[in-house]
């Protein structure tokens, strides 16, 4: 009972990161229409930012995501408005390559100016946990847990209810219709873009203290962010919360009655079976 | 004619016979980038000093050097390349025991010798490979070394095992198996993990249930350090943390004195062992690089020394330089090496393994007796609050 115990709440912490991770590249997906193959990469350079925030200016992790977010919206806002906007017209799988290629080039400059060593972030309280009823509970992962929960509303918030918010929706629904009611259609493609990189950044700045760092980091978290997107339904912030809480569950309970090597596969199974009996994902809308 | 056939291949085979005791070409695989490039580094060191020691006894090298980014794929494409392309006399890598496994029988394929510094799955000189040598010790000795200082030291009962799912992963685990059972440790649990993941809590959390004696671990780098992290958050007591060298023997383990302090760890070599030349290479690396040398850099240094002093002398015949590599004896910063067939192996070094101890944040030589550099400490004190 311990066991089920502690593992259902470690993965739904780290579900909780996960489910930034999938948000970020939901509503990109959602107003662009766009696969956002670089987001981890994105999310890579939110974990250096955070560590050289951390090493050089003693800013600890939790505080920094201040400085991280606004930096981050602007270097995706850059990155929408010179490369992605381009290719806005262009088939799919340009796009893919464009993202695919602005991935390399992040990853492979990250390398460059910091070598490939693997860099550990070590707070004070990395390895430090609280006991409760003899269940330890990891206190970094309840910090970032917290915060991913105040963005996420705080999130929701400015879609549901600011003007700014309503346009990016009305943009994610027609892309025609909303340019012919007078929404710049390219100004809330930027304000997406950056959206999705400051949270794939603030992703980054909340697992530093608990895991590690490296140049090719990103490609793992690529590939759960897109399989968080589409078991929650493309485009849906919600469905991306759920997904990510769901895939973090997966794992940890997987990992602990199964075998700490089928937690993936428990993963892809879950997913399958989402695909099977519901194509458009948890919360997805068909968009045929 | 056929005089002149002969004398004309008599000439060719002379002239770079002038030339070779110059110049030899050396192929080196090696996962520069990719997942393992952090220890990767460290054989690429070890072979630079080897390269400045050749030159000083007068052997000139010329390197080829590829990367294979941690990938079996890419190594044979690489050992594939300097066996028919460069036309390397002998080739010295790859690092990982994923790569070098697959690498070993292209070795056998295009007669090129290959030597492997540190690459430690067991099966890899197990498979009666004529062309293949190797310097390290196996994860069977990983295992072994740890467990007789164990059993030494205390009396475990039970033993729990955790490692990475790659070739190296799963050798050490099997190895810590087998000599667990003639030991009589019992296993209470076996965790093969994929790396990379954010959180190993759930296993962790299953293997405290357990209440194990030992906790035994193979991983590369960064787990190292997550799964050290998380058994402290969970609140793992054991008796004894033991690491099967890789990522436990790394500087940047140990600097993380929080939750490295008191882990075993096996390894192939220490700075501070009597073998000739050790602490002087220790220095050096020091001084020049700037960090502590791992295990792996003085494989590197020492594998690299090997190949290409034989190389020196034997020239470019590939079949002399195998013959030499088989029945040559060295005795360097690696004590004494000699490719030898027994127990199943073929052309496998007989290396004495060590088992180091991380005290405030630096890693002692522990056992066996003969090398100590600090008493052991065991059994494990508790986690510092």
């Amino acid at each position: 009972m311990n066991i089920f115990v502690q593992s259902l709440i470690s993965g739904i912490l780290i579900g909780g990161v996960y489910a930034l991770i999938g948000i970020g590249l939901t509503i990109i997906f959602g107003v662009m229409r766009v696969i956002n193959f670089a987001h981890g990469d994105l999310l890579m350079i939110g974990m250096y930012g955070t560590y050289y925030l951390f090493t050089l200016f003693n800013i600890d992790p939790f505080v920094s995501i201040v400085i991280t977010i606004p930096l981050m919206f602007l270097y995706g806002a850059f990155l929408q408005k010179f490369f992605i906007n381009r290719v806005l017209g262009a088939l799919p799988q340009n796009q893919i390559l464009l993202t695919i290629g602005m991935g390399l080039v992040m990853s492979n400059a990250v390398m460059l100016a910091f070598t490939s060593d693997y860099k550990i972030l070590s707070t004070t309280y990395s390895s430090s946990s609280v006991s409760i009823l003899g269940i330890s509970i990891s206190s970094p992962l309840v910090i970032s847990f917290i915060i991913t929960a105040a963005i996420t509303a705080a999130l929701y918030w400015f879609l549901m209810k600011t003007n700014t918010g309503q346009a990016i929706r009305a943009t994610a629904q027609d892309r025609e219709a909303a340019q012919l009611m007078g929404i710049n259609v390219k100004r809330m493609s930027i304000i997406a873009f950056g959206l999705g990189a400051s949270l794939a950044g603030t992703a980054g700045a909340l697992i530093s203290p608990t895991y590690y760092i490296f140049p090719q980091v990103g490609s793992t978290f690529t590939l759960k962010a897109f399989v968080i997107t589409v078991l929650g339904g493309m485009g849906s912030i919600v469905g991306a919360t759920l997904g990510g809480i769901l895939i973090g569950v997966a794992e940890s309970l997987g990992g602990a009655y199964i075998g700490s090597g089928w937690k993936e596969v428990v993963v892809f199974v879950l997913f399958l079976l989402v695909l099977l009996f519901k194509p458009s994902g948890l919360m997805g809308k068909s968009n045929a | 004619m056929k005089k002149i056939v002969l004398a004309a291949v008599a000439l060719t085979l002379a002239v770079p016979g002038i030339s070779r005791a110059e110049k030899v070409k050396i192929g080196f695989v090696n996962s520069i980038t990719g997942p393992e490039a952090p220890i990767g580094e460290n054989l690429t060191n070890g072979v630079t000093l080897a390269l400045e020691d050749l030159k000083k006894k007068g052997i000139d090298v010329e390197l080829i050097k590829e990367d294979d980014t941690g990938k079996p794929e890419k190594s044979m494409a690489a050992f594939e390349k300097m066996a028919t392309r460069d036309k390397v006399a002998g080739i010295v890598g790859p690092y990982s025991s994923k790569c070098a496994n697959a690498v070993a029988k292209l070795a056998e394929k295009y007669k090129t010798p290959l030597l492997i510094p540190v690459a430690s799955k067991e099966e890899i000189t197990r498979q009666h490979l004529k062309w293949t040598f190797r310097l390290s010790a196996t994860t069977y000795d990983y295992a072994t070394i740890l467990l007789d200082m164990a059993t030494t030291l205390g009396k475990p009962k039970t033993i729990a095992i955790i490692n990475e799912n790659t070739d190296f992963g799963t050798s050490g685990a099997k190895s810590a198996k087998d000599y667990a059972g003639k030991k009589g440790i019992r296993i209470v649990a076996e965790e093969a993990y994929a790396p990379g993941s954010p959180d190993y809590r759930s296993t962790l959390s299953k293997i405290k249930s357990k209440n194990p004696d030992l906790v035994f671990m193979v991983s590369y780098v960064a787990d190292a350090i997550l799964l050290m992290r998380q058994s402290r958050e969970i609140g793992i007591t054991p008796q004894a943390f033991l690491g099967a060298g890789a990522g436990f023997a790394t500087v940047a383990f140990a600097k993380e004195k929080d939750i490295s302090s008191n882990v075993f760890s096996s390894t192939q070599w220490t700075g501070d062992v009597n073998w000739p030349g050790a602490k002087d290479f220790d220095k050096r690396y020091q001084a020049k690089f700037g960090k502590e040398p791992t295990y792996h850099a003085a494989t590197a240094y020492e594998s690299m020394m090997i190949m290409a002093e034989t190389a020196a002398k034997t020239g470019a015949n590939q079949e002399k330089l195998r013959a030499a590599l088989k029945s040559g004896q060295w005795n360097g910063i690696m004590g004494e090496v000699r490719f030898a067939d027994y127990e199943g192996y073929t052309n496998q070094n007989k290396h004495q393994m060590l088992v180091e101890q991380i005290q405030n944040g630096v890693h002692e030589t522990v056992y066996p007796p003969k090398y100590v550099s600090k008493k052991p400490v065991y059994p494990f004190p508790g986690w510092k609050k």
